[in-house]
């Protein structure tokens, strides 16, 4: 068996395709003698899991990835600067509710520069003065301007 | 005559004060956007996209247009300067214009490509005003069964379009589809694959997850070494120039037999689903490279080296927005994102949207149309610019944007889930891109999914013969050439090497003759008649001479 990143795409394909396709059952009959709102889904999984198939079957006539294969530390490596980006967004997502747009969007920002452009003290004073401009500045594009309610978080009740 | 009607409609909604400036500020930021390297159009379109939320559908339309013709211009900028082209449309743009620039004619190459921009622009508005309408007649004459069909052949040929990748596309296309069924169920709307999640029956709005998957992936790959997250957008070689309008467009000028068919390339090619401007300028320059006396010259800084490409770049936003305006199917990214934008504004594109809405359908061809003024006027000033913007590192402009994305999407609905579908696909987009899948196939599987979806519930609804399929003409036409679609890439790459590839062209003509001639009229069937008496000659043909060659071998 040859494991190349294809044959794992294949894998989580057809798997995919399997689950969706049981929970299709699960979806209500038709009505009215209207399209079943499992058809449709229906429809796409079939060939998707064929064509999955097919990708399963060409991964194994490959040989191996000729990519180097990487140890989980050296692959943390490779991609730190996406999963750190990643990592900050979601963190912000996950404070919103908190920080609110204003506030979290200062530290989101201040700290992807930092992480992707460096510590040194005059980085950071830097970082400091693009984000304070970019942040403030869309914050009130948005909400002066534009009128748009952003979220305000518990810690600064602005509206 | 109702052509000038219209126009005369539209124009008063369009020619406002507020609308004119709006459409500087974005044919300003369009050129600078699309001079970036790495910052592509549609990302820029993207980002305009919340600021129109709170602006007419003319003017929020108008200044997207406005970005979308800035940046196909802009990338010239870099092109020529530098070398590194700052858009995929302007690649071809290099092999000339940066020599020509390196020979100390930069103000020259500028200028050409200026000219060049423009009068590929302007032609291609007027052939949009001119067809979009009439394309929109043949239009109304489909059926949902018609549309389900052409919607197969859009996803069909814009995953052929991923050339050896073809397999993933199909696939990234299918997953695209299955994406857009999460959610409400387009009939009866009931929930469907919520697994239990509440907020999951509001499914996938379609321009988070293309944020997501579209910009939100591509930033982070472009971060992903860090010596490449530092490095200045532009590199260092940019300064800026005067260019030399006067001396540029009589060089273009005395070339306008090579400006014509580089705008009809262009059109022609934006037409297509998903080809666009990448496709186009490589295309246009290999034709005129093909036709020119001097073709020894492209590549050392040939004139027609550069007009070719930019022209054609610019063009094929005209046939971009044809299919878009008259058949209300995008066949892009970009024309996604207008999509998006006319649905926000309660604007419902179809094959009767320009008779329906004829001030907004003429006031998008004529914003097309003025854009390309407004680029011309504009291209000296933005050059200071750009020099400026090429100094800033790529990391800050990812930070920036990353953040901006999410404002912009949350402006979108007002509510909190959609950055967090933003968050998910920009993370599935970044894997896919890994995996060396096509995100382009995957865009327009969402976009185009509900659209199916509810024309396949349509086909049902009338009759449950799936005969329909095949017995109304313009779907057998569509589904017909979806199949020589997926054939296609097997195609180019076997060109002169397979025996079978020498009958493709002409088997293509003989088949679509079939549907064409089940057309209703008397130009159509007689139209078919011809394709397959042309097919069969080219067949015969075809066999004859592969005998001989073989003899001549031996």
């Amino acid at each position: 068996m040859s494991l190349n990143r294809d044959f794992f795409v294949a894998l989580f394909f057809l798997v995919l395709s399997g689950v969706m396709f049981v929970a299709t059952f699960q979806l209500p009959p038709p009505m009215f003698g209207q399209m079943s709102s499992a058809l449709w889904p229906r429809t796409i999984l079939i060939p998707l899991a064929i064509l999955s198939f097919v990708l399963l079957i060409i991964s194994q006539r490959q040989s191996a990835d000729k990519e180097p294969r990487r140890s989980l530390r050296e692959w943390l490596v490779y991609y730190k600067n996406p999963i750190l980006c990643f990592g900050l967004f979601f963190l912000f997502l996950v404070t919103m509710p908190v920080l609110g747009m204003l506030i979290g969007g200062l530290a989101y920002v201040f700290l992807t520069l930092s992480v992707l452009g460096g510590w040194s003290p005059r980085k950071l004073g830097l970082h400091a003065v693009i984000t304070a401009i970019f942040v403030v500045g869309m914050w009130a594009v948005f909400t002066q301007l534009l009128g748009v309610f952003l979220p305000e978080g518990t810690l600064l009740r602005v509206f | 005559m109702d052509l000038f009607q219209n126009l005369a409609a539209a124009a008063p909604q369009l020619f406002t004060v507020s609308t004119m400036i709006l459409m500087m500020v974005g044919t300003l930021a369009g050129l600078l956007a699309g001079a970036i390297p790495g910052f592509t159009i549609a990302m820029a379109v993207v980002l305009v996209l919340p600021f129109t939320f709170t602006m007419s559908a003319v003017q929020g339309l108008a200044t997207m247009i406005a970005v979308y013709v800035g940046g196909l211009s802009g990338g010239l900028m870099s092109g020529i300067l530098t070398g590194i082209p700052g858009t995929p449309s302007s690649v071809a743009t290099t092999f000339d214009g940066y020599p020509m620039a390196r020979g100390g004619k930069p103000g020259l190459a500028l200028g050409i490509g200026v000219w060049s921009s423009f009068f590929g622009g302007v032609i291609a508005s007027l052939i949009l005003m001119v067809v979009a309408p009439q394309l929109a007649l043949i239009g109304l004459e489909f059926q949902p069964v018609d549309y389900f069909a052409l919607i197969i052949f859009a996803l069909t040929v814009t995953a052929s379009l991923a050339g050896d990748q073809m397999l993933k596309g199909l696939m990234a296309a299918l997953f695209g589809l299955l994406v857009a069924t999460v959610g409400s169920d387009v009939v009866f709307g009931q929930p469907r694959f919520t697994f239990g999640i509440d907020s999951a029956t509001q499914g996938f709005a379609f321009l988070p997850v293309l944020v997501g998957l579209f910009a939100f992936s591509r930033l982070l790959n472009d971060v992903r070494d860090p010596e490449a997250a530092h490095k200045a957008l532009g590199g260092h070689d940019a300064h800026a120039v005067n260019i030399d309008y006067i001396h540029s467009a009589k060089e273009v000028l005395k070339r306008w037999g090579n400006v014509i068919r580089s705008a009809v390339i262009g059109v022609f090619v934006g037409v297509l689903p998903a080809a666009g401007s990448t496709i186009s300028n490589i295309l246009a320059y290999d034709q005129a490279k093909k036709t020119s006396k001097d073709g020894k010259d492209f590549g050392k800084g040939a004139v027609d080296g550069i007009i070719a490409p930019e022209t054609a770049n610019n063009a094929t936003a005209g046939g971009a927005l044809i299919v878009m305006m008259a058949l209300g199917l995008p066949g892009d990214i970009m024309t996604a994102i207008m999509l998006g934008a006319l649905l926000i504004h309660d604007v419902i594109p179809s094959p009767s949207f320009i008779s329906d809405e004829p001030v907004i359908a003429y006031s998008i061809f004529l914003a097309f149309f003025v854009a390309n003024f407004m680029m011309l006027a504009l291209q000296s000033v933005t050059l200071r610019g750009f020099v400026l913007v090429t100094k800033v590192k790529m990391y800050m402009l990812t930070a920036v944007i990353l953040f901006y994305c999410a404002l912009g999407i949350f402006a979108l609905n007002n509510v909190g889930y959609d950055m967090w579908t933003l968050f998910i696909f920009g993370v599935a987009g970044f894997i896919l891109r890994a995996f060396g899948f096509p995100i382009v196939p995957m865009v327009l599987g969402v976009v185009l999914g509900q659209i199916a979806e509810a024309r396949l519930s349509q086909v049902f609804a009338r009759s449950d013969d799936i005969a329909i399929f095949l017995t109304r003409p313009w779907s057998l036409f569509f589904l017909l050439l979806a199949c020589f679609s997926i054939v296609f890439p097997a195609y180019q790459k076997h060109l002169g090497k397979a025996a079978w590839t020498k009958y493709y062209p002409s088997v293509l003509l003989i088949v679509m003759a079939l549907p064409v001639f089940m057309m209703p009229g008397i130009i159509r069937p007689v139209a078919a008649i011809g394709m397959a008496i042309a097919g069969v000659v080219m067949l015969i043909r075809r066999y004859r001479t592969e005998p001989q060659q073989e003899e001549v071998q031996q």
